[in-house]
């Protein structure tokens, strides 16, 4: 180990410590009560699923996985997905690493099962289906509860949409009879507590003397980080009104957010407004539940989070800053890759979408058994994009407008039927289903700015609008289904349910236009079998196990099995420019769905009336006919890559969680809930038969690399997808230390891992698998304690086994580039001067990290009108426990595309959020 | 259960009436075909958008990592010198001017694909213009197909002289297993006889100008690339490469309008046909690069480049100027490409006889834009280093600036994409390079060729020389440098698998196996039928 990781692994111990002490001296002081969390999870009821599942029976349920309001609310309650994070085992929430902020924006439920898409999870809000963005739009205060679906029997009830899990999100409703007001704010500061430490401008100056190297010293002292961040600032309200009757009743909320980030400029706001209204007529016989909300949400984000923070991290620190930024700097385009960090803060990439969802949903209950539920929901989104780079930036400028629409409508019809007989019960349902989706989108790109002061705002004042710069486009796709579920129970010890969904999509192959998914599902409560029945200590205890289907059309568009020609190439035709129409793909009709097949086993338990809870699952999943970019042979084919469904993929894995609530006093709780999941993905094929024809990818694909001075499309490729091996390994040369030059430089020593004299830096070369970029174990915790008045809330979450790879310090700490790129402060002394790839900086990523800590009081008021009041502080991101040498472990290690595992100079500065929150009910 | 089945039967039957998709965004192939004008561009035209290319190794000349770089980098023209971080890239420039390439570079591939891409765009327009001829007279339909069969033909040309063995398919519509290699020869012959089967039907016109042949494979056009073929037919028509035994170009021979010649005969005689159709010298040799050459009399075939009407890409200014000089011009650059010693020495540089080609092709030394001194980042003048140039230049004080950069070409002030968009068009194929050949062919003849010699060294007022195959080698490369033909040049002349320049000759090279590059092994993979070059990897 060299010596700044091991200086920055001291720190990080120290800082255990600390925090450790922390935590302890909490406890000590504070004694809590709390709400056995996974427990709701075991005793799960039926009102808060969808009648959907009501169509399941009351034994499955307990394998569903819930997280609802009371958790939902701590620490700054940004999107719904953070309060997400850590609660579920087997559910990973995360950023994928490229877009919005490096917030959570992914979702990934036991592992990627795709490699073309399909990989975010089915959200259905209200019962409308929707996806991450929308739910990402909703104000956490606004939702009653989560439920993540991950099991077989779970997940075929949704078909071709079901297989990377569901979120069933039920937001609250109006309650039968309480009038209440409720107002819930929050406001915080974010703070940057951790951030690269490069040469300041006097060091910058003197050891490129003393290398005699020539730098330009502008005069000034610059430190970045100063320059380019702030004290981040979050505020966020929220009001509810809601009231009724036995017969109605309603529920409004408004809710706005508006965060700052530590980066100057940028941040997001959101708008929210939801209503809705329950009502029941005719007797019991007629129930309708309207609702409808709408968000407007605006980002502002960096145009490009690499050259933000690689600038800011290696632009010459004596360069100026303020006004003279603009006047008197001159880009040095020796640094290509690079530029001045304030002038980039010019660049904008602003978003502002749009949504609107409404629902109707119609109950008739005939008879005590037999029901009917007619619903209708529609849904409008449109986002807005809008890039512009100044010509400081880029040569003549930049703009780029996109707008995008997407309507979806959804209707269906459920008869459920139930009915009990003695120790006997049934329930059986139907359901037809019918789905449009349609699409468009227009945009375009112009450039030859004379004037910086348009931003994107007036195109026209662009003089270049090239060809293929302006496009719209427009699609539309059906889905109907039809499905079936039968389940019986017997003396509420025994019970079994089927299901049989069948899908049909206008976007798949002529041939294969239906698909099935089918479940079984079966569970055994041993808690009411005689033997256990009196024996008080075990409170609850069932086992249960699943097989069933679930499909993926996440890899395929619309049109994708149509051979159609358009707006290719422009050539001169009668002497001036023209457009042709062309053939731009090979192109499949044979296209189906990609199926995963899931079996699951598990078992919960409590003891003493669920003081401590456990519960246990096994599953195992298989990914067939999986849709992947084939490698087809140039000729026949005219292009290189043909979509089909060839290959196959596993995940399996172990979830445990535990619950113990070792306090409950009528003024003190104290619980703690641990949830564990171990994950393992493998890649098993990508080879098969298309048409007679045998057909595969390769073995080893790049899928992501190192971007930067020097690195431009060398042997710099990182992470790849090997078949046999879990889906994104690190493959790298090995190193076997450092090796000093004739200069007196360092060189990473590669090993000749084959042998054959000479070091191979290519795909197959002298290259071996290093580690694999997803956790092999993920945690998730909650401590939560009570005492009177006082609660105190603690989440932690960590990952294991997996591996970062440390391209930020590759290129920060090689002196090749310098002085044209600044270095670490330790890199001179170091003298390492390269820049191969090699597994010399792929370091461990375990880490905890204790997401929040809140600290809440509730109160006691005895005015007329309040209800209840209640105050709260917290801190976010408090600390991380790392070996991770690099700014943070909390990369994308999750989502399969360029970045996952990689750190590459793109990491947000590492922020804390201190914050106050209120809520008041009236 | 069985009342459930039913009624989700029929609910089948009856949604899957609603499981449409209507496209508005693309056409199908009834759409798109539906006159004779809308057939000719969507099934003809459109080809020519695949001549230059804007991505890394597509066009056969403009961009990186392709048909130019193979045949340029790898030579002892031009390199690209690692220059500290910069353009190491794992080894790809170093690997080609040393000949390390393997058949598993990715690169390489890349430009497989290409090639054959067009190839099978080829066939499909054969195949459309064959099932929608109803929408165009014969006449016209004959005219296309021809043109397509030569733009086939032409690329055929280029897959031969690079991989050597390699299948020749005419069909759309075929399986793998009809994918086989031909002998080098027989693809030879494939491209001449297409070439001179289709002659008849093309147009009798220039390409470079502007108007209805614009950028079109055209009848000179096809005499030239014919010219170069025979010109080359020793090397093509042999099909063990790594014997030592070439056919000789007297035995080798064609049959040019009826009339049986031999390979040089051959040659010779399409250079002339350039000739009477009325291609001249451009009495100034830099005005077939400015800006608009449209109007060149000398250029034959030419990629058009428009700013704003095409998408045509030129990246070798760009990519080789130091950064400071592409900032002085309003832009970036790459600081990579530069030429040779065995190119500086060739042109005289640093003696008295500099050749009067030199300043037209290259920037050496301080550098001047709008009479202002180009100024490195540290506010020292910008000076080029000719002579400082090695493979590896990292911590050399010349790092940044060794190399002589490449000219040529007038800068476009007005070009977008950081000067990668200039409205130059490429020059393919050039008259001078055509009287260059039938020096050659003459002398290979046992004819005296100082006469076509001669011309394209007194149009630049340089002294007469005698046409020796050692003087025409030499001035191939002062006439032609940055003009993608060296590798092709040097092959013919036997020299491009010896030491040369700063590079040796690796040890087991002296069979020549690199004269052909191998099947990119993922080709063999996906083919398994594929046989590997003599001298590579299986």
């Amino acid at each position: 180990m060299h010596r700044n990781r091991i200086e920055l692994c001291k720190k990080h111990l120290i800082f255990a410590r600390d925090v450790n002490h922390f935590i302890i001296s909490s406890m000590k002081r504070l004694t809590v009560i709390g709400i056995a969390a996974i427990m709701s999870v075991m005793s799960l009821q039926a009102q808060i699923i969808e009648e959907r599942q009501q169509a399941d029976t009351s034994s499955v349920k307990a394998r569903t996985a819930v997280v609802e309001g009371d958790r939902m609310n701590q620490g700054i309650p940004e999107t719904p997905l953070k309060s997400l994070s850590g609660q579920v085992a087997g559910v990973n929430v995360s950023t994928d690493g490229s877009e919005r902020m490096a917030m959570l924006n992914s979702v990934r439920v036991r592992g990627t099962t795709s490699i073309t898409g399909g990989n975010d999870p089915l959200v259905i809000i209200d019962g409308i289906s929707s996806d991450l963005a929308t739910l990402s739009t909703i104000f956490p205060a606004d939702i009653a509860s989560f439920t993540v679906l991950k099991n077989a029997s779970e997940t075929a009830q949704y078909g071709s949409r079901g297989a990377s899990g569901v979120i069933v999100v039920n937001t609250k409703r109006g309650n039968a009879q309480k009038f209440s007001i409720s107002y819930d704010g929050h406001f915080g500061v974010e703070s940057i507590y951790k951030s690269l430490q490069m040469l300041g401008p006097e060091e910058y100056l003197s050891t490129a003397g003393a290398l005699g190297l020539n730098v330009k010293d502008f005069g000034y002292r610059t430190y970045y980080p100063d320059i380019v961040t702030r004290p981040g600032l979050v505020h966020n309200h929220h009001l509810a009104f809601s009231g009724g009757n036995e017969t109605s009743n309603y529920r409004a909320s408004i809710g706005y957010a508006d965060r700052n980030n530590v980066i100057k400029g940028y941040g997001d706001e959101n708008l929210v407004a939801k209503l809705n209204i329950n009502q029941k007529a005719f007797g019991d016989l007629l129930s309708i539940d309207f609702g409808m909300f709408g968000s407007s949400h605006k980002i502002r984000d960096l145009f490009d989070y690499q050259m933000m923070f690689y600038s800011a991290a290696t632009q010459n620190p004596t360069c100026p800053t303020g006004d003279a930024a603009y006047e008197n700097w001159v880009k040095n385009n020796t640094a290509a890759y690079i530029n001045h960090p304030e002038i980039l803060l010019e660049e904008k990439n602003d978003e502002k979408g749009l949504n609107f969802n409404t629902h109707l949903k119609l109950g008739f209950d005939f008879t005590k058994d037999l029901r009917l539920v007619v619903f209708g929901a529609y849904s409008y989104s449109s986002v807005e994009n809008a890039e512009f780079c100044p010509t400081w930036v880029w040569a003549q400028g930049q703009a780029f407008r996109k707008e995008a629409k997407t309507e979806n409508i959804l209707g269906n019809a459920t008869l459920s039927y139930r009915h009990s007989w003695g120790a006997h019960q049934l329930k059986a349902s139907l359901l037809g289903e019918y789905q449009r989706v349609a699409g468009s989108w227009f945009q375009t790109r112009v450039s030859g700015f004379t004037s910086n002061h348009f931003h994107y705002e007036n195109i026209g004042a662009a003089t270049s609008r090239p060809y293929g710069e302006t496009q719209s486009f427009s699609d539309n796709s059906a889905l109907a289904s039809v499905m079936s579920s039968l389940s019986y129970s017997y003396d509420d010890r025994y019970s079994v349910t089927l299901t049989t969904r069948a899908d049909g999509s206008s976007m798949v192959g002529d041939m294969h236009t239906w698909g099935f998914f089918p479940s079984v599902s079966a569970s055994w409560n041993i808690k009411n079998e005689g033997f256990l029945k009196d024996v008080s200590a075990v409170s609850q205890m069932n086992i249960n196990a699943g097989y069933g289907r679930s499909g993926n059309l996440g890899g395929i568009s619309p049109f994708s099995t149509m051979e159609l020609m358009l707006p290719g190439e422009v050539v001169p035709y009668e002497g001036s420019s023209t457009i042709t129409l062309n053939r731009m793909r090979n192109t499949n009709p044979d296209l189906e769905w990609e199926m995963r097949s899931t079996f699951n086993v598990g078992a919960s338990m409590g003891f003493w009336k669920n003081r401590l809870a456990l519960t246990l699952e096994y599953y195992y999943s298989k990914t067939t006919d999986m849709l992947y970019q084939y490698d087809v042979p140039v000729p026949p084919f005219k292009y290189d890559k043909l979509l089909a469904n060839i290959g196959s993929m596993s995940n399996s894995g172990v979830e445990t969680g535990v619950i113990v609530t070792p306090l409950l006093k009528d003024d003190m709780e104290l619980n703690i809930s641990l949830n564990l999941a171990w994950q393992k993905n493998r890649l098993l094929s990508l080879s098969g038969e298309y048409r007679g024809m045998q057909m595969s990818a390769a073995d080893i694909v790049p899928v992501g690399s190192l971007i930067g001075a020097g690195m431009n499309g060398g042997n710099n490729n990182i992470l790849y997808q090997i078949v046999g091996q879990p889906l994104g390994v690190f493959y790298l040369p090995h190193c076997t230390g450092l090796r000093v030059d004739e200069n007196g430089n360092y060189k990473y020593d590669i090993k000749d891992k084959n042998d054959d004299g000479s070091i191979d830096m290519s795909d197959g070369g002298d290259r071996y698998i290093a580690g694999q970029a997803t956790p092999k174990v993920t945690l998730g915790s909650n401590i939560n304690f009570r005492w009177k008045d006082l609660d105190v809330s603690v989440q932690i979450n960590g990952a294991f086994g997996h591996k970062i790879y440390n391209g930020t310090s590759l290129a920060y700490m090689n002196m090749s580039n310098f002085p044209d790129y600044n270095v670490l402060k330790e890199a001179p002394a170091r003298k390492i001067v390269d820049q191969n790839v090699t597994d010399y900086w792929l370091e461990k990523g375990d880490y905890v990290n204790i997401d929040y800590l809140t600290v809440g009081y509730n109160i006691p008021v005895k005015a007329r009108y309040v209800s209840s009041l209640r105050v709260s502080a917290s801190i976010d991101n408090l600390a991380t426990i790392t070996g991770y040498s690099g700014l943070t472990p909390m990369i994308n290690s999750y989502v399969f595309n360029r970045t996952m595992g990689i750190d590459d100079k793109r990491s947000y500065p590492v922020s804390r959020t201190y914050s106050l929150g209120l809520s008041i009910r009236f | 259960m069985r009342k459930i089945s039913a009624i989700s039967a029929v609910c089948i039957l009856m949604l899957s009436g609603c499981l449409s998709e209507d496209s508005r965004s693309y056409l199908t192939e009834e759409q798109a075909f539906t006159n004779s004008q809308n057939l000719y561009i969507n099934s003809v035209a459109f080809l020519y958008g695949y001549i230059g290319g804007s991505s890394e190794s597509q066009g056969l000349q403009g961009t990186c990592r392709g048909v130019y770089d193979y045949n340029t980098m790898t030579t002892d023209e031009a390199l690209i010198p690692i220059r500290g971080g910069d353009w190491y890239d794992g080894g790809l420039w170093e690997n080609m001017y040393q000949h390390k390439w393997t058949e598993d570079d990715a690169t390489l591939y890349q430009t497989w694909k290409y090639l054959y891409k067009m190839v099978m765009l080829c066939n499909q327009s054969l195949s459309d213009l064959e099932k929608y001829a109803h929408l165009a007279t014969v006449e016209e339909i004959g005219q296309w197909t021809a043109e397509v069969r030569a733009i086939r033909a032409l690329f055929y040309f280029y897959i031969m002289d690079m991989f050597g063995r390699v299948p020749v398919v005419t069909e759309v519509d075929i399986s793998v297993s009809e994918v086989v290699q031909s002998e080098r020869s027989e693809v030879m012959r494939f491209v001449y006889d297409e070439m001179t089967a289709v002659l008849p039907y093309l147009a009798n016109q220039r390409s470079n100008h502007i108007g209805r042949y614009y950028g079109r494979i055209t009848k000179p056009v096809a005499w030239f690339l014919l010219a170069k073929l025979a010109l080359n037919a020793e090397v093509y028509a042999d099909d063990d490469w790594t014997d030592g035994i070439r056919p000789d170009g007297k035995d080798i021979t064609f049959e040019v309008d009826g009339i049986e010649m031999n390979a040089w005969q051959t040659c010779i005689e399409y250079c002339d046909k350039l000739h009477a159709f009325g291609y001249v010298l451009e009495p100034i040799y830099p005005d077939n690069f400015l800006v608009h050459n449209e109007n060149s009399l000398e250029n034959i075939f030419t990629i058009p480049l428009d700013n704003d009407l095409y998408r045509n890409q030129f990246w070798y200014l760009f990519r080789s100027r130091h950064y400071s000089h592409g900032g002085a011009l309003g832009g970036a650059s790459e600081n990579g490409t530069c030429a040779t010693l065995h190119t500086m020495n060739v042109y005289g540089y640093g003696t008295e006889e500099v050749d009067a080609r030199f300043i037209y092709n290259f920037y050496a030394g301080e550098v001047f834009v709008d009479g202002n001194q180009v100024l490195l980042h540290t506010g020292e003048p910008l000076v080029y280093m000719p002579m400082e140039v090695k493979l590896n230049l990292t911590a050399s004080p010349y790092e940044k600036t060794a190399g002589a950069r490449m000219a040529k070409y007038e800068v476009d002030r007005k070009s977008y994409s950081d000067g990668r968009q200039p409205d130059n068009d490429i020059v393919l194929f050039r008259y001078a390079d055509a009287l260059l050949m039938k020096a050659e062919a003459q002398v290979r003849n046992g004819e005296d060729g100082s006469e076509a010699f001669n011309q394209v060294r007194s149009r630049v007022e340089m002294p007469m020389k005698e046409a020796t195959l050692e003087n025409i080698i030499d001035e191939r490369l002062l006439e032609l440098v940055w003009e993608g033909w060296r590798r092709n040049d040097m092959i013919r002349f036997g020299y491009f698998h010896k030491s040369y320049d700063m590079r040796t000759a690796l040890p087991e090279e002296a069979n020549a196996y690199t004269t052909v590059f191998p099947i990119p092994s993922r080709a063999i993979d996906l083919n398994p039928a594929h046989k590997q070059n003599h001298g590579y990897k299986d």
